[in-house]
């Protein structure tokens, strides 16, 4: 009894130098070390199966068709988007013989989204799950959030989860971007939410501009949120600088963004002038 | 007179597992008829083929050659033990069963009325004197309560043929009287007994005739009151004699 | 058939006077209490997931309750000699195949009622409705699922010696059957000629146990009911596979010798 008294307070001080795993908060942390990371995966998967209504590749078809988890959040889809992604769920394909025809009679087996009223707010306990589990991937907390505010309206908790996503992620420009969206979507708080993105965009330049292959799609959203919600403060000037930025990223729909310089600059032109007539930015402002 | 057992010319083999060796004769040219109304004792040392040949006549080994019938009816066929009661050595019943439970699953195999079968397991319960521990699981019941469960089933059809494989066998006396009784009751009834055993006392007391077994033959068959008379000694003596048993020299 | 149905009566009664349903059944309750009474996002409409995990529990629970029961009904039969009474009594060896398969598929019927009974209390107290026919075609498919996998059991306990090796190899096929079956045309169409042929048999020998679990499409996503012609169909099917494993067994049975 006093050899395994000594031993153990002897080893107890050097086990709690190099495991660090039993002196974890968290059950789970303990249970499944870093396997949790794949249960996080699977859970964040499992939402988008719920938002394709069961319809979704199964292990054994990952190799035919991989969908972009990240369409779960796009909002605007143009045909061609929406062909690509009907083509890569498409993968069925035409059954091969009459034990595969008939089974599809049992399974969901043709694509959809999720598109009842309330319906999206299934995806959410999968959401939270992955979260639990794996505090370090960032796109749970924007499309968590992206549906809570946009599709439930649960504004505070999707500030909450969010938030919760920025203390394990400090540095999350995406997790900063979908919050200035937040602030400037549900809260009409633009002057904050133009804060929020610049810090964005700081996080950015911090992080990716070292990088060799730099994820500028971000920078890209940021640029253009930014750019929006100066606009809508009246700052036009800063405005058109965000679009100039965001031409030189080389933007998918270059000639919009020319279009919206153009209307920037005419806004802008117009400005001076009102401010080379006197008494004209009163009345503007009272407008 | 009726023959209620008919065995001709049985021969049983089983197939030894060792390879090269040649099948094993467990019963070789048997023939026997009990008849109606008869308590038959089947006797023979142990690995004499006393129970393949019961086995054969309950349907659970099948003969190599020749026949063997019960009430004229070949027991290949499920029908032929529609009148027979049995009675295993030693006891194996689903024990998560009560005592009444088994005997209204027994009954109900044999496709006995309701009626019929509530009076049959009163009355069976009131013979083996277990009306107080009918409604307990059967895992609960000591050795002896098990046996008379067991004697219970066995007369739930009110069976015209009994077979009893070692009926006394791990009984204490009281149960061997109780078993001995119930024979004798049921031989006043006119029904008929097939039993093996090793009490040989016990043998020569209840039963009418003996076939003595040895080797897979028969050695001997014939009434108690004969062979006693034939040979001059009681049955335990004719046993040893006929199956050659050598005293040793001390 | 009255010496079949005595029979299964037996077998139930073996069952429901053993701990492992309640065990499950209990377990099964508890993991969806706890999971039901998690707080996500504020929102106390949230159900599928829980009709999923539940779901998952009651098709694991069901499976080894089968497999658990099926597996150790011959083999205990023989190794208690509670065989030997029962066979000198006016029983085929046949009527014994039934009488297990009967009682063991009926145990498992009424521990799925049960099952689904708390799944719909569990449900209603969310979703304010309960959809009967979908809950219906969903039990109904997973016991011609169980119909299935109960006569292979019986059948593995007539070719295996040990039921627990039997439980283990049947658990792994059924399971394997089930997730692969329907994915094994593809396979073979990337395999070449001879594997291709042998692979694409299998795809057409084995019993599309996927079939049965209608889990997604009926229960969890709302897809709608499995057309009733498709799931007469699919009863006829496992009927068939059903009859030809009880066959198997009764064949295997029949040769059997039983030493006392």
């Amino acid at each position: 009894m006093a050899v395994c008294f000594t031993l153990g307070t002897c080893l107890q001080l050097r086990v709690e130098k190099w495991n660090t795993r039993a002196q974890s908060d968290s059950l789970l942390a303990i249970l499944l070390g870093d396997g949790q990371r794949m249960f996080a995966n699977h859970f964040f998967t499992k939402a988008d199966v719920y938002f394709h209504s069961g319809y979704y590749p199964s292990w054994m078809d990952q190799g035919m068709a991989t969908p972009d988890p990240g369409h779960m959040t796009e909002e605007h889809h143009d045909e061609h988007e929406e062909a690509e992604h009907e083509k890569a769920m498409d993968f069925l394909g035409a059954p091969k013989d009459w034990i595969d025809r008939f089974g599809r009679n049992f399974f969901p087996s043709t694509h959809a989204h999720l598109d009842k009223p309330g319906e999206s707010r299934e995806i959410l306990p999968w959401l939270r799950l992955s979260a639990d589990m794996d505090p370090q991937r960032i796109q749970t907390y924007t499309v968590g959030a992206f549906w809570l505010r946009r599709e439930l309206g649960k504004v505070d908790e999707a500030e909450q989860f969010l938030r919760e996503g920025l203390k394990a992620n400090p540095d999350s420009c995406e997790i900063l971007l979908e919050l200035g969206r937040l602030y400037d979507e549900n809260r009409h708080n633009p002057v904050h939410a133009g804060n929020l993105m610049q810090l964005a965009l700081r996080r950015w330049d911090e992080q990716e501009q070292a990088q060799k292959k730099p994820d500028e799609g971000i920078r890209l959203q940021v640029l253009i949120f930014l750019s929006h919600v100066e606009e809508e403060q009246g700052n036009f000037r800063q405005a058109l600088h965000y679009r100039e930025l965001e031409l030189s990223l080389s933007p998918p729909q270059p000639e919009i963004v020319k279009q919206q310089i153009e209307e920037l600059r005419a806004k802008l032109g117009e400005e001076k002038r009102a401010e080379q007539t006197p008494g004209s930015k009163s009345q503007t402002l009272e407008k | 007179m009726t023959a209620i057992v008919d065995i001709k010319d049985l021969r049983v083999e089983y197939r030894k597992g060792a390879l090269g060796q040649g099948p094993k004769v467990a019963v070789d040219g048997l023939n026997l008829r009990v008849h109606q109304g008869e308590v038959f004792g089947f006797l023979g040392p142990n690995g004499a083929g006393k129970t393949t040949t019961m086995n054969v006549l309950l349907g659970f080994v099948n003969a190599t050659s020749g026949t063997a019938c019960l009430f004229g009816v070949n027991v290949n066929e499920p029908i032929a033990r529609q009148r027979i009661g049995y009675l295993p050595e030693l006891t194996y019943y689903y024990k998560f069963l009560t005592a009444e439970e088994l005997l209204r699953f027994y009954a109900r195999v044999f496709g006995i009325p309701r009626a019929e079968t509530d009076k049959r397991i009163d009355e069976l319960l009131k013979l083996v004197e277990l009306q107080d521990a009918r409604k307990r699981p059967i895992k609960s019941y000591s050795k002896g309560m098990q046996q008379r469960v067991g004697l219970a089933q066995a007369l739930i059809n009110d069976p015209d043929l009994l077979i009893l494989d070692e009926p006394t066998s791990g009984l204490d006396p009281i149960g061997r009287m109780k078993v001995r009784e119930i024979i004798q009751r049921l031989k006043n009834k006119g029904k008929t007994v097939f039993f093996s055993s090793h009490e040989l006392g016990e043998v020569e007391t209840v039963c009418d005739r003996v076939a003595i077994l040895h080797q897979g033959k028969l050695v001997v068959e014939g009434r108690v009151d004969e062979l006693v008379a034939k040979y001059q000694t009681n049955l335990e003596q004719v046993f040893l004699k006929v199956v050659g048993y050598q005293p040793a020299q001390v | 058939m009255n010496t079949v149905l005595a029979l299964s009566q037996v077998v139930i009664k073996e069952l429901y006077r053993r701990k492992d349903f309640y065990v499950l059944f209990v377990l099964t309750a508890l993991i969806t209490l706890v999971m039901g009474s998690a707080n996500f996002f504020n929102d106390d409409k949230i159900v599928r997931y829980l009709k999923e995990l539940c779901l998952l529990l009651i098709w694991i629970s069901a499976l080894f309750i089968a497999v658990g029961a099926s597996a150790r009904q011959i083999p205990a039969e023989r190794e208690n000699r509670t065989i030997f009474p029962l066979l000198a009594k006016p029983v085929t060896r046949g009527q014994v195949v039934a009488g297990k398969f009967l009682g063991c598929w009926l145990a498992c019927g009424i521990a799925l009622l049960m099952f689904y009974g708390f799944l719909g209390a569990v449900s209603i107290s969310r979703e304010h409705e309960w959809l009967v026919l979908n809950y219906f075609q969903a039990l109904w498919l997973q016991w011609i699922f169980l119909a299935i996998v109960i006569a292979l059991v019986l059948w593995g306990s007539i070719v295996f010696t040990a039921p627990s090796s039997n439980a283990t190899i049947c658990v792994v096929l059924v399971i394997g059957i089930w997730g692969l079956g329907r994915y094994l045309n593809h396979v073979a169409l990337q395999e070449r000629e001879p594997l291709r042929s042998v692979i694409y048999t299998i795809y057409f020998l084995i019993p599309h146990l996927e079939w049965f679990d209608v889990r997604d499409k009926v229960m969890i996503h709302g897809r709608g009911l499995v057309p009733w012609v498709d799931c007469f169909l699919a009863t006829l099917y496992g009927a068939a596979y059903t009859l030809l494993f009880l066959f198997a067994t009764w064949l295997g049975f029949r040769r059997k010798a039983l030493n006392t």
